[in-house]
């Protein structure tokens, strides 16, 4: 997995329990690394796992929340240092929508050997999309916090059921209905 | 906890960072070394596809010259074997000429005739392999220069009707008034090719004028010059028509089973014609006859140049100066040739005077002793090119006589030379003797250089004559729209020639159709009723024409009753007609 998620993660710790806590938590949670990581790197998806439990175990707050807050998280670090892909975006539909045909086509060109999880899509109406989100990374929270911050974004919102996907372990369907559209006022 | 400063960071957090770093730091260096050998890889890779590149245009510039020095070659073979070939059978056609001028005795005149008809087959079928070779290897050059197509038909004319085919055939010449006296062309192709066209018409017509019709139309390259060569021949079926064009292909046919040839004529045509950009066809109705026509584009030449002696420019026959007394010199090392182009002189009743090669013909010439001079172009000591240029430097333009070469040699390749040095006319051997007389009349009628005028172009031989009833009882029997088309192309007399030709060969015909009734040869009596239709159809008797599609048909009329009958109407069609004769 990418270092930058690391590096991110343990940035939103940073900013919500200040770094002597996070120190604390990352020196006990058993890294293999002692918790040094960098954005160029690659590292096992167990550790990220490892850090969320253990900052979890620290605040009482349940890993799946943690997941979903990185979610949000991730994706201002995203608009911030990416704004490539979002430029020609209207609304959450449209970002997701351009998750596999566009924005990890450019990811594989510069990291050919990155695991990258699958996003398919299909517009089940105008404001309905049925998305299946295909990993072997147990982040399935994360990715609904993503969503959510897309959401909010693009100024919509909407109502997201989740369910698991018969026969396939490592998918999940998020089933996406706006309640409001994107904003003409951005 | 003790108070650290907010901007201080504890050591933990520092090593971290270093570690991190080094991490950062190792993994930059692996990258930057995986991108250096990409690098050199792709140099490499690339370096050896540019030695493949040049490996490559290496071996096809040397396939290329190989194919170059191939054709070069061929082209070379070719025009060695047309010397080869040409030379001896020029003076076999030569002394087979000699022979039966002298000839008295009928049966061996016969076998002369034989004899020098295979040799003009032979002759032709050379030139014919001969040009299409030229074609295939690309050396046939195409020249521009100023034509006159009413003499080069006129000259095409003369000639098919000097042949045993053409012998007894009226060939005629119908140019409009469109068509530009002086054009830009390739004379010779141009001649060539209506030559071939009736040459065809000629053998594949037993009767019926051949008629040669040209007319100009606007183009965006000046004009669009069409040339139609129409025959009341034999035709083509229509299922045939599109093999014509295509190399080694006849028509076979009754007539055709006898005619001998390459089958290459009309493809060469073709090559030929759309090499200088034009266009062929043909349109034609089995049992009456065809028309073949040409298109090119040409480019108007407004004022005559001066000396145009190419085009054989002459404006009518009759000003064609008389050879008889004037004074040749011959310059021709084989003594063969020397004998055969003396006897032709003599036969012209020239006065000949011959040099054994092109250095004693330098000594011998004087302006004043001669009024033509024939040189052969390869020769000892001399040749022919180069005796020219000495004659040309001795003396001025004006008191020079026509000089005109003989070759045997392919004409492309030494015409060129030719016309450098001051040489006229280059002529090809072999050459039939009415060819060479009318060639050197052309020649002297040329001399002196005459500034051309500009007025009356040289219509058509023929001024259509007024028709008169009394004088052609015949045509009365004509439908009136045929009769006044045919008078377009015919002169009453020659109508009216045609017309007793016509009545003559179908009483035979009608016998033969009664006799295929008889013996039940429906096959038989259906063709000859056929070509019965046809003709009788072109000169507009139109019952005739009628009946014999019955006969055709096999279905007589119903007030005749019998096809037997019906031919017997014919007949007595064709008696009343006779009688008027």
């Amino acid at each position: 997995m990418k270092g930058t998620i690391f590096v991110e993660l343990i940035k939103m710790a940073e900013d919500a329990f200040g770094e002597d806590t996070v120190d604390d938590v990352l020196d006990k949670a058993d890294l293999e690394n002692g918790g040094a990581f960098t954005a160029v790197g690659n590292y096992p998806c167990s550790e990220l796992v490892k850090i969320v439990v253990a900052f979890s175990e620290h605040s009482g707050i349940s890993p799946e929340d943690l997941q979903r807050k990185f979610g949000h998280w991730i994706m201002d670090h995203f608009v911030e240092n990416y704004p490539g892909f979002f430029k020609d975006k209207k609304d959450t539909f449209g970002l997701l929508e351009a998750v596999d045909g566009e924005i990890h086509v450019e990811v594989k060109k510069l990291y050919p050997d990155a695991e990258l999880p699958k996003f398919t899509t299909e517009r089940i109406a105008e404001d309905h999309l049925e998305m299946v989100y295909t990993s072997p990374r147990p982040l399935v929270e994360f990715c609904h916090g993503m969503i959510e911050a897309s959401l909010e974004r693009f100024n919509e919102a909407a109502d997201i059921q989740r369910c698991p996907v018969a026969a396939q372990a490592d998918s999940a369907k998020f089933d996406i209905t706006l309640t409001k559209k994107a904003g003409k006022a951005a | 906890m003790n108070e650290e400063p907010a901007d201080r960071v504890s050591r933990r957090r520092y090593q971290r960072e270093q570690m991190a770093r080094q991490e950062a730091e190792a993994l930059l260096e692996q990258k930057s070394r995986e991108l250096f050998l990409a690098n050199e890889k792709l140099s490499a890779h690339s370096t050896q596809l540019e030695q493949r590149v040049s490996e490559r245009t290496a071996e096809l510039q040397t396939a290329l010259e190989r194919a170059e020095a191939a054709s070069t070659a061929r082209s070379r073979f070719v025009a060695t074997m047309s010397h080869e070939i040409r030379t001896p059978l020029g003076g076999m056609l030569g002394m087979i000429d000699l022979l039966s001028m002298d000839e008295t005795d009928p049966a061996k005149k016969e076998l002369l005739n034989y004899a020098k008809t295979a040799g003009v087959g032979l002759s032709r079928i050379v030139n014919d392999v001969l040009d299409f070779s030229k074609m295939e290897a690309g050396v046939f050059v195409f020249e521009e220069e100023s034509v006159d197509i009413r003499a080069l038909v006129e000259s095409v004319r003369i000639l098919a009707g000097s042949n045993d085919k053409g012998a007894n055939r009226q060939i005629i010449a119908k140019i409009d008034a469109s068509v530009p006296k002086l054009f830009l062309g390739d004379a010779t192709r141009i001649r060539q090719l209506i030559s071939n066209l009736i040459s065809n018409a000629l053998r594949y017509s037993t009767e019926g004028p051949i008629i040669i019709r040209a007319q100009a139309t606007p183009h965006p390259k000046d004009a669009l010059l069409r040339v139609e060569v129409e025959d009341f021949g034999v035709g083509i079926p229509e299922d045939k028509l599109s093999d014509l064009f295509k190399d080694f292909s006849q028509v076979s046919n009754a007539l055709t089973a006898a005619a001998q040839g390459t089958g290459l004529g009309l493809a060469i045509c073709k090559r030929i014609i759309e090499g200088v950009g034009g266009k062929i066809g043909v349109q034609s109705i089995p049992g009456v006859g065809s028309t073949f026509w040409i298109e090119l584009p040409v480019e108007v030449v407004a004022l005559p140049a001066s000396n145009q002696n190419k085009t054989g420019s002459l404006e009518d026959s009759d000003s064609l100066e008389s050879l008889v007394g004037k004074r040749v010199l011959i310059a021709e090392d084989n003594i063969i040739n020397q004998k055969l182009l003396l006897t032709y002189a003599n036969r012209m009743q020239l006065n000949a005077e011959l040099a054994e090669n092109g250095r004693i013909a330098l000594e011998m010439f004087s302006p004043d002793k001669h009024d033509l001079v024939l040189m052969d172009v390869a020769m000892p000591e001399m040749d022919g090119l180069e005796a020219t240029r000495r004659i040309r430097q001795k003396w001025s333009d004006r008191e020079l006589p026509p000089i005109l070469a003989l070759t045997a040699h392919v004409m492309d390749a030494i015409e060129e030379e030719a016309t450098l040095v001051g040489i006229d006319t280059v002529l090809s051997k072999p050459i039939p003797f009415d060819e060479l007389k009318l060639a050197l009349e052309t020649a002297l009628s040329r001399k002196p250089r005459k500034v051309e005028t500009a007025a009356a172009p040289a219509e058509t031989p023929s001024e259509d004559a007024p028709a008169s009833g009394d004088e052609a009882p015949l045509l009365k029997l004509m439908s009136p729209g045929a009769v006044d088309e045919l008078l377009q192309m015919f002169t009453v007399e020659d109508l009216s020639d045609l017309v007793r030709k016509f009545v003559l060969d179908s009483s035979l015909r009608i016998d033969r159709i009664t006799a295929a009734i008889d013996e039940g040869d429906e096959d038989a009596m259906s063709k000859e009723a056929h070509s019965l239709k046809g003709s009788s159809l072109v000169l507009g008797f139109t019952e005739i024409s009628e009946w014999a599609r019955q006969i055709e048909d096999g279905k007589p009329s119903p007030d005749s009753g019998s096809l037997g009958e019906t031919a017997n109407r014919i007949r007595n069609k064709l008696q009343d007609m006779h009688a008027l004769l």
